[in-house]
């Protein structure tokens, strides 16, 4: 792991906008319609170039020796630090539209607050990522309205995608190594406990409003099915909870641990190493190629 | 130093030499009037120029650089160079020039945010609900026309139709 809490802080931040974008990308020629598939190669290639600029500041301003290519495609496994929402495959167009709703409005969370980082330049290239996030946030929000609000299935498609993802996306908050030094000096302005919160609450409000909270009580994705006399009903406990989830005053909070926590210390999903191996596949066989 | 009469002709000079540069994902118009070139500073020994990208991941960056260098090394061929992207703050499509935005209209992609008009509207492929300004015809100058998704062929343009004479059109997104 980077000893330099602010090396520790881009990579973070790009590795989760490189390898999402990865995933997005993956929908190029195969997306429902074509301007779903023009949408998500766009947003694929937004946030690859975030990525970019972040491993170019963390470049040149000495912090890695190695340059934007070497750092986004020429590092070992375990050397990536995103979170681990990033990284799972795209499962299917529910889960999809999900994951890219939960992502970018936690994103935009951290984005809010790092736009008024101690470091100027990390600030500056906040302000140019958040234009163009814009059209992500935008993007997601008009399909969240349009599945809650549409045909049963599309609704349960979508639930079912927020249910699986949203126990992974709250462990896009998960604390950095070194966290604290970055907050004592103003570079990340806010702890990533306190941007969860946040994130938290707006995140039941607009669930609530949509009467999906639902989602927030009830795992659907890892909740063992148990056959009864009346068919296959999820099993009673904990399972039925989302970990690290709770209820208090009426605000729904963080309590316990994350699911899926390790990504931000390299630790990841066995979805991880394929991604990977596809991802670096070209540069990994002609080291120092130019294109 | 150089004495100022003489920096501001070179400047002037690089200017222009800059306004013959195109993007090459918006060929009819030159990058001085998309609001791209963001300073031009002349020292006694080196020239710098700081663009500014209007979507960072626009996959033109490169060109528009080198083309760029090659068109300011035209003019000052004993001064140093640098030609840079910089992102010390954002591009926003108010600052392309009227001629910039006539360019754009008679190139058939619509100038970013022109023929504004509240209202909801249905977007008929993707059949999502958007409440949104419309973009002008950049074809027949009607009103009536729907967005059909935020995005398009580049990352700059967004897809719309046109309900009066039925034609698909591309508009530059607005941005700020």
């Amino acid at each position: 792991m980077p000893e330099d809490p602010r090396l520790m802080l881009l990579l973070a931040l790009a590795d989760d906008e490189l390898i999402l974008g990865h995933r997005h990308s993956e929908w190029t020629g195969w997306a429902p319609h074509i301007e779903e598939d023009l949408a998500f190669s766009s947003i694929a290639q937004d946030e690859m170039a975030h990525a970019r600029l972040l491993y170019r500041l963390a470049h040149e301003s000495g912090l890695s020796n190695r340059d934007e290519d070497a750092l986004a495609l020429g590092r070992e496994p375990q050397e990536y630090v995103n979170a681990w929402l990033c990284e799972r495959p795209n499962r299917d167009w529910g889960y999809t539209l999900a994951r890219q709703y939960l992502y970018d409005t936690a994103d935009a969370v951290r984005l809010e607050v790092l736009a008024e980082s101690s470091w100027q330049e990390l600030a500056e290239l906040v302000k140019v990522m958040q234009l163009e996030e814009k059209y992500h946030l935008d993007h997601a929000r008009q399909w969240f309205s349009k599945l809650a609000d549409g045909p049963a299935e599309g609704r349960q498609r979508f639930s079912d995608g927020l249910s699986a993802a949203i126990g992974e996306a709250m462990a896009l908050f998960e604390p950095l190594p070194h966290e604290d030094q970055l907050v004592a000096e103003g570079l990340m302005p806010r702890s990533n406990e306190q941007l969860l919160a946040e994130w938290l609450g707006r995140l039941g409000e607009e669930l609530e409003a949509a009467s999906l909270d639902f989602v927030l009580t009830r795992h659907g994705a890892t909740a063992e099915m148990v056959p009864t006399s009346s068919g296959d009903m999820p099993a009673p406990g904990e399972d039925l909870m989302v970990p690290g989830l709770s209820r208090r005053d009426g605000r729904w909070v963080h309590e316990g641990g994350f699911t899926g926590a390790g990504g931000r210390r390299g630790r990841h999903s066995e979805d991880f190493l394929p991604l990977w191996e596809e991802m670096t596949g070209l540069y990994r066989a002609h080291p120092g190629a130019k294109w | 130093m150089k004495g100022t009469a003489e920096a501001t002709t070179l400047e002037g000079a690089i200017w222009e030499a800059l306004s013959g540069i195109r993007d090459p994902e918006i060929p009819p118009c030159s990058i001085t009037d998309l609001g791209i070139v963001e300073r031009i500073q002349v020292t006694d020994d080196a020239v710098e120029v700081d663009l500014l990208p209007t979507f960072a991941g626009c996959p033109a960056l490169d060109v528009i650089r080198d083309d760029a260098e090659a068109a300011v090394q035209a003019v000052a061929p004993s001064l140093q160079l640098r030609v840079r992207f910089v992102y010390s703050k954002p591009w926003t499509s108010d600052r392309i020039t009227p001629e910039g935005r006539r360019a754009l209209r008679e190139y058939g992609v619509t100038p970013p945010g022109e023929g504004a008009r509240g209202g909801t509207v249905v977007i008929p492929l993707a059949a999502l609900e958007r409440t949104s300004r419309t973009s002008l015809c950049p074809f027949c100058g009607s009103e009536d026309t729907v967005m059909e998704s935020a995005f398009g062929p580049t990352l700059c343009r967004s897809t719309h139709f046109c309900r009066s004479c039925r034609n698909p059109f591309e508009a530059f997104k607005p941005k700020g």
